[in-house]
Protein backbone atom coordinates (compact mmCIF):
# COMPACT_ATOMS: atom_id res chain seq x y z
CA UNK A 1 0.00 0.00 0.00
CA UNK A 2 1.22 3.19 -1.02
CA UNK A 3 0.08 6.71 0.05
CA UNK A 4 -1.17 8.88 -2.70
CA UNK A 5 1.84 11.35 -2.09
CA UNK A 6 4.11 8.32 -2.74
CA UNK A 7 2.30 7.44 -5.83
CA UNK A 8 2.76 11.41 -7.60
CA UNK A 9 6.51 11.59 -6.54
CA UNK A 10 6.78 8.33 -7.97
CA UNK A 11 5.14 8.90 -11.04
CA UNK A 12 7.08 12.16 -11.72
CA UNK A 13 10.52 11.01 -10.15
CA UNK A 14 12.31 10.68 -13.94
CA UNK A 15 11.81 14.45 -14.25
CA UNK A 16 14.07 15.27 -11.48
CA UNK A 17 17.21 15.94 -13.85
CA UNK A 18 15.25 18.31 -15.65
CA UNK A 19 14.43 20.04 -12.43
CA UNK A 20 17.92 20.14 -11.27
CA UNK A 21 18.83 21.64 -14.50
CA UNK A 22 16.15 24.24 -14.37
CA UNK A 23 17.57 25.01 -10.35
CA UNK A 24 20.71 25.11 -11.23
CA UNK A 25 20.05 27.66 -13.73
CA UNK A 26 18.26 30.01 -11.74
CA UNK A 27 20.27 29.89 -9.13
CA UNK A 28 23.01 30.56 -11.28
CA UNK A 29 21.20 33.49 -12.55
CA UNK A 30 21.08 34.84 -9.01
CA UNK A 31 25.01 34.31 -9.03
CA UNK A 32 25.24 36.57 -11.62
CA UNK A 33 23.28 39.17 -10.68
CA UNK A 34 24.77 39.41 -7.33
CA UNK A 35 28.67 39.68 -8.77
CA UNK A 36 26.80 42.18 -11.54
CA UNK A 37 25.74 43.78 -8.65
CA UNK A 38 29.30 43.78 -6.64
CA UNK A 39 31.40 43.29 -9.86
CA UNK A 40 31.96 47.34 -9.93
CA UNK A 41 33.16 47.80 -6.29
CA UNK A 42 35.11 44.63 -5.94
CA UNK A 43 36.50 44.99 -9.76
CA UNK A 44 38.04 48.84 -9.12
CA UNK A 45 39.54 47.36 -5.69
CA UNK A 46 40.88 44.65 -6.92
CA UNK A 47 42.26 46.22 -9.94
CA UNK A 48 43.90 49.07 -7.78
CA UNK A 49 45.28 46.30 -5.37
CA UNK A 50 46.08 43.20 -7.56
CA UNK A 51 46.14 44.52 -11.05
CA UNK A 52 48.05 47.74 -10.90
CA UNK A 53 50.96 45.64 -9.28
CA UNK A 54 50.81 43.50 -12.50
CA UNK A 55 50.52 46.56 -14.63
CA UNK A 56 53.19 48.32 -13.25
CA UNK A 57 55.53 45.03 -13.32
CA UNK A 58 55.22 44.16 -16.56
CA UNK A 59 53.79 47.30 -18.87
CA UNK A 60 56.02 50.44 -16.93
CA UNK A 61 58.95 49.07 -15.05
CA UNK A 62 60.31 47.38 -18.14
CA UNK A 63 60.58 50.75 -20.18
CA UNK A 64 60.77 52.77 -17.12
CA UNK A 65 63.22 55.42 -18.28
CA UNK A 66 60.28 56.64 -21.44
CA UNK A 67 57.84 56.83 -18.97
CA UNK A 68 59.33 58.82 -16.96
CA UNK A 69 60.20 60.86 -20.06
CA UNK A 70 57.14 60.95 -20.90
CA UNK A 71 55.96 62.04 -18.01
CA UNK A 72 58.36 64.97 -17.73
CA UNK A 73 57.12 65.71 -21.23
CA UNK A 74 53.53 66.12 -19.99
CA UNK A 75 54.39 68.16 -16.67
CA UNK A 76 56.35 70.64 -19.04
CA UNK A 77 52.99 70.78 -21.26
CA UNK A 78 50.93 71.28 -18.21
CA UNK A 79 53.15 74.33 -16.55
CA UNK A 80 53.15 76.14 -19.76
CA UNK A 81 49.31 75.33 -20.66
CA UNK A 82 48.84 76.99 -17.08
CA UNK A 83 51.55 79.78 -17.38
CA UNK A 84 49.92 80.95 -20.51
CA UNK A 85 46.43 80.63 -19.60
CA UNK A 86 47.44 82.97 -16.63
CA UNK A 87 49.33 85.72 -18.83
CA UNK A 88 46.28 85.51 -21.17
CA UNK A 89 44.08 86.61 -18.04
CA UNK A 90 46.59 89.39 -16.89
CA UNK A 91 46.23 90.67 -20.63
CA UNK A 92 42.93 90.40 -20.40
CA UNK A 93 42.42 92.37 -17.42
CA UNK A 94 44.71 94.77 -18.59
CA UNK A 95 42.92 96.06 -21.95
CA UNK A 96 39.91 96.59 -19.87
CA UNK A 97 38.47 99.76 -21.27
CA UNK A 98 38.72 102.81 -18.75
CA UNK A 99 35.60 105.17 -18.21
CA UNK A 100 37.06 108.06 -20.62
CA UNK A 101 37.09 105.59 -23.46
CA UNK A 102 33.78 104.38 -22.56
CA UNK A 103 32.16 107.41 -22.42
CA UNK A 104 33.84 108.14 -25.83
CA UNK A 105 32.00 105.16 -26.98
CA UNK A 106 28.33 106.15 -25.85
CA UNK A 107 28.97 109.87 -27.52
CA UNK A 108 29.51 108.13 -30.98
CA UNK A 109 26.92 105.35 -30.65
CA UNK A 110 24.35 108.19 -29.69
CA UNK A 111 25.53 110.49 -33.26
CA UNK A 112 25.32 107.81 -34.68
CA UNK A 113 21.61 106.43 -33.74
CA UNK A 114 20.80 110.64 -34.91
CA UNK A 115 21.74 109.74 -37.82
CA UNK A 116 19.89 106.57 -38.70
CA UNK A 117 16.98 108.32 -37.54
CA UNK A 118 17.42 111.19 -40.34
CA UNK A 119 17.70 108.57 -42.54
CA UNK A 120 14.74 106.16 -41.59
CA UNK A 121 12.42 109.61 -42.95
CA UNK A 122 10.02 107.97 -45.35
CA UNK A 123 11.64 109.22 -48.95
CA UNK A 124 8.65 110.50 -51.20
CA UNK A 125 8.71 107.55 -54.19
CA UNK A 126 8.93 108.50 -57.75
CA UNK A 127 5.76 108.63 -59.01
CA UNK A 128 5.55 106.59 -62.24
CA UNK A 129 5.68 108.05 -65.53
CA UNK A 130 2.74 107.79 -68.12
CA UNK A 131 4.23 105.94 -71.01
CA UNK A 132 2.29 106.54 -74.10
CA UNK A 133 3.36 103.74 -76.94
CA UNK A 134 4.69 105.99 -79.94
CA UNK A 135 3.51 104.69 -83.58
CA UNK A 136 6.34 102.04 -84.74
CA UNK A 137 7.31 101.85 -88.52
CA UNK A 138 6.50 98.79 -90.25
CA UNK A 139 9.08 99.10 -92.76
CA UNK A 140 11.53 96.37 -92.89
CA UNK A 141 14.80 97.49 -93.30
CA UNK A 142 17.53 95.44 -95.28
CA UNK A 143 20.87 96.12 -95.09
CA UNK A 144 22.70 94.92 -98.33
CA UNK A 145 25.84 94.75 -97.74
CA UNK B 1 11.86 10.61 -2.06
CA UNK B 2 11.81 14.14 -0.34
CA UNK B 3 9.65 14.31 2.81
CA UNK B 4 7.81 17.09 4.11
CA UNK B 5 10.49 19.46 5.97
CA UNK B 6 10.21 21.18 9.16
CA UNK B 7 9.66 24.66 7.36
CA UNK B 8 11.43 26.29 10.26
CA UNK B 9 14.38 24.60 9.29
CA UNK B 10 14.31 26.09 6.17
CA UNK B 11 16.83 28.52 5.27
CA UNK B 12 14.93 31.33 3.98
CA UNK B 13 16.58 34.52 6.20
CA UNK B 14 19.52 33.59 4.63
CA UNK B 15 17.87 33.44 1.13
CA UNK B 16 16.08 36.55 1.98
CA UNK B 17 19.92 37.94 2.49
CA UNK B 18 20.25 36.81 -1.23
CA UNK B 19 22.63 33.55 -0.73
CA UNK B 20 22.66 31.50 -3.66
CA UNK B 21 23.23 28.31 -1.48
CA UNK B 22 19.87 29.40 0.53
CA UNK B 23 18.36 29.36 -2.63
CA UNK B 24 19.82 26.26 -3.89
CA UNK B 25 18.28 24.48 -0.74
CA UNK B 26 14.89 25.75 -0.74
CA UNK B 27 14.55 25.07 -4.39
CA UNK B 28 15.95 21.63 -3.95
CA UNK B 29 13.64 20.94 -1.39
CA UNK B 30 10.27 22.46 -3.60
CA UNK B 31 11.38 21.69 -6.89
CA UNK B 32 9.74 17.97 -7.38
CA UNK B 33 6.51 18.87 -5.27
CA UNK B 34 6.01 21.75 -7.04
CA UNK B 35 6.43 20.37 -9.79
CA UNK B 36 4.40 17.08 -8.81
CA UNK B 37 1.36 20.25 -7.96
CA UNK B 38 2.22 22.03 -11.41
CA UNK B 39 1.97 19.10 -13.46
CA UNK B 40 -1.24 17.40 -12.36
CA UNK B 41 -2.73 20.99 -13.22
CA UNK B 42 -1.69 21.80 -16.19
CA UNK B 43 -1.11 18.29 -17.84
CA UNK B 44 1.76 19.29 -19.90
CA UNK B 45 5.29 18.21 -18.86
CA UNK B 46 6.82 21.34 -21.03
CA UNK B 47 4.51 23.69 -19.19
CA UNK B 48 5.08 21.81 -16.22
CA UNK B 49 8.45 22.53 -16.41
CA UNK B 50 8.47 26.06 -17.54
CA UNK B 51 6.10 27.26 -14.72
CA UNK B 52 8.57 25.91 -12.25
CA UNK B 53 11.50 27.75 -13.51
CA UNK B 54 9.17 30.98 -13.42
CA UNK B 55 8.04 30.57 -9.77
CA UNK B 56 11.60 30.11 -8.68
CA UNK B 57 12.79 33.33 -10.71
CA UNK B 58 9.70 35.05 -9.54
CA UNK B 59 10.63 34.14 -5.78
CA UNK B 60 13.93 35.17 -6.14
CA UNK B 61 12.45 38.23 -7.03
CA UNK B 62 10.04 38.85 -4.81
CA UNK B 63 10.89 37.67 -1.40
CA UNK B 64 10.65 40.86 0.01
CA UNK B 65 7.08 40.45 -0.29
CA UNK B 66 7.51 37.46 2.26
CA UNK B 67 6.11 38.83 5.56
CA UNK B 68 6.05 35.51 7.61
CA UNK B 69 9.38 33.07 6.65
CA UNK B 70 7.54 29.85 8.05
CA UNK B 71 5.11 30.21 5.48
CA UNK B 72 7.45 30.22 2.26
CA UNK B 73 6.33 26.94 1.00
CA UNK B 74 2.60 28.18 0.64
CA UNK B 75 3.37 30.82 -0.65
CA UNK B 76 5.88 29.63 -3.16
CA UNK B 77 2.98 27.70 -4.08
CA UNK B 78 0.78 30.54 -4.25
CA UNK B 79 3.14 31.91 -6.91
CA UNK B 80 2.86 28.62 -9.13
CA UNK B 81 -0.87 28.22 -8.28
CA UNK B 82 -1.29 32.07 -10.13
CA UNK B 83 1.47 30.95 -12.69
CA UNK B 84 -1.48 28.22 -13.45
CA UNK B 85 -4.18 30.34 -13.42
CA UNK B 86 -3.07 32.57 -15.46
CA UNK B 87 -2.32 29.79 -18.20
CA UNK B 88 -5.48 28.58 -17.94
CA UNK B 89 -6.88 32.09 -18.58
CA UNK B 90 -5.03 32.42 -21.64
CA UNK B 91 -6.43 29.07 -22.63
CA UNK B 92 -9.57 29.93 -21.32
CA UNK B 93 -10.45 26.69 -19.36
CA UNK B 94 -13.59 27.13 -17.24
CA UNK B 95 -12.66 27.17 -13.21
CA UNK B 96 -15.58 27.45 -11.60
CA UNK B 97 -16.92 24.86 -9.07
CA UNK B 98 -20.35 24.62 -8.38
CA UNK B 99 -19.99 22.57 -5.32
CA UNK B 100 -21.92 24.41 -2.65
CA UNK B 101 -20.44 25.63 0.60
CA UNK B 102 -21.32 24.13 3.81
CA UNK B 103 -18.19 23.88 5.40
CA UNK B 104 -19.50 22.85 9.00
CA UNK B 105 -20.62 19.72 8.04
CA UNK B 106 -17.02 18.17 7.26
CA UNK B 107 -15.16 16.42 9.20
CA UNK B 108 -12.07 15.11 7.15
CA UNK B 109 -9.53 12.40 8.36
CA UNK B 110 -6.24 13.59 8.70
CA UNK B 111 -4.73 10.32 7.31
CA UNK B 112 -4.18 10.34 3.45
CA UNK B 113 -5.68 7.72 0.99
CA UNK B 114 -3.92 4.36 1.49
CA UNK B 115 -3.86 3.43 -2.23
CA UNK B 116 -2.64 -0.64 -3.30
CA UNK B 117 -0.19 -0.87 -6.26
CA UNK B 118 -3.01 -2.48 -8.61
CA UNK B 119 -4.84 0.87 -7.91
CA UNK B 120 -2.05 2.97 -8.64
CA UNK B 121 -2.86 3.88 -12.24
CA UNK B 122 -6.38 4.30 -11.42
CA UNK B 123 -5.89 6.62 -8.68
CA UNK B 124 -4.05 8.91 -10.87
CA UNK B 125 -6.91 8.60 -13.63
CA UNK B 126 -9.42 9.42 -11.26
CA UNK B 127 -7.34 12.57 -9.89
CA UNK B 128 -7.41 13.95 -13.30
CA UNK B 129 -11.21 13.43 -14.05
CA UNK B 130 -11.65 15.71 -10.92
CA UNK B 131 -12.63 19.49 -11.34
CA UNK B 132 -9.66 22.11 -11.94
CA UNK B 133 -10.18 23.40 -8.35
CA UNK B 134 -10.94 20.24 -6.31
CA UNK B 135 -7.92 18.92 -7.78
CA UNK B 136 -5.87 21.77 -6.85
CA UNK B 137 -6.85 21.59 -3.05
CA UNK B 138 -6.41 17.99 -2.88
CA UNK B 139 -2.81 17.88 -4.93
CA UNK B 140 -1.77 20.87 -2.35
CA UNK B 141 -3.30 18.32 0.61
CA UNK B 142 -1.16 15.06 -0.55
CA UNK B 143 1.53 16.80 -1.74
CA UNK B 144 2.80 19.26 0.86
CA UNK B 145 0.35 18.04 3.54
CA UNK B 146 -0.73 21.67 3.39
CA UNK B 147 -2.95 23.23 6.32
CA UNK B 148 -7.04 24.21 5.12
CA UNK B 149 -5.32 27.85 5.99
CA UNK B 150 -2.77 27.35 3.70
CA UNK B 151 -4.57 26.20 1.08
CA UNK B 152 -6.84 28.76 1.49
CA UNK B 153 -3.62 31.27 0.91
CA UNK B 154 -2.35 29.42 -2.55
CA UNK B 155 -5.48 28.97 -3.66
CA UNK B 156 -6.87 32.49 -2.65
CA UNK B 157 -10.12 30.99 -2.10
CA UNK B 158 -12.17 31.37 1.15
CA UNK B 159 -11.67 28.74 3.71
CA UNK B 160 -15.52 27.48 3.51
CA UNK B 161 -14.78 26.92 -0.03
CA UNK B 162 -10.87 25.12 0.21
CA UNK B 163 -13.09 22.80 3.08
CA UNK B 164 -16.00 21.87 0.74
CA UNK B 165 -13.50 21.23 -2.21
CA UNK B 166 -11.51 19.08 -0.31
CA UNK B 167 -14.42 16.87 1.45
CA UNK B 168 -15.53 16.52 -1.96
CA UNK B 169 -12.77 15.86 -4.23
CA UNK B 170 -11.73 13.18 -1.45
CA UNK B 171 -15.05 11.83 -1.19
CA UNK B 172 -15.46 11.58 -4.86
CA UNK B 173 -11.99 9.31 -4.74
CA UNK B 174 -12.83 6.94 -2.27
CA UNK B 175 -16.28 6.46 -3.99
CA UNK B 176 -14.47 6.05 -6.89
CA UNK B 177 -11.64 3.83 -5.67
CA UNK B 178 -13.76 1.77 -3.71
CA UNK B 179 -16.24 0.55 -6.97
CA UNK B 180 -12.91 -0.32 -8.57
CA UNK B 181 -11.97 -2.81 -6.10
Amino acid sequence: MKTSREILFARHQSNAPKLDAIRREVVAGLNHQDTKAQSGAVNLVSWCLGGSNKLWLELIWPCRRIWSGLAAVWILIFIINFAQRDGSQDANAKSAPTAGVMMAFGEQEKLLNELLADRSLPVEADRPRNFTPKPRTETIRFLII
Amino acid sequence: MPEVADIEQLPVPQARAGEPAAWDALFRRYQLPLYVYVFELVRDEQAGLDIVQETFIAAARHIGGLRDDAKFGSWLFGIAHQKCVQRWRKRREILLDEIPETPDEFEDSPDDLLIRREQEAEFMNLLNQLPLPQRSVLLLHFVEDFSLEEISHVTESPLGTVKSRLHYAKKSLRKLLEEKK
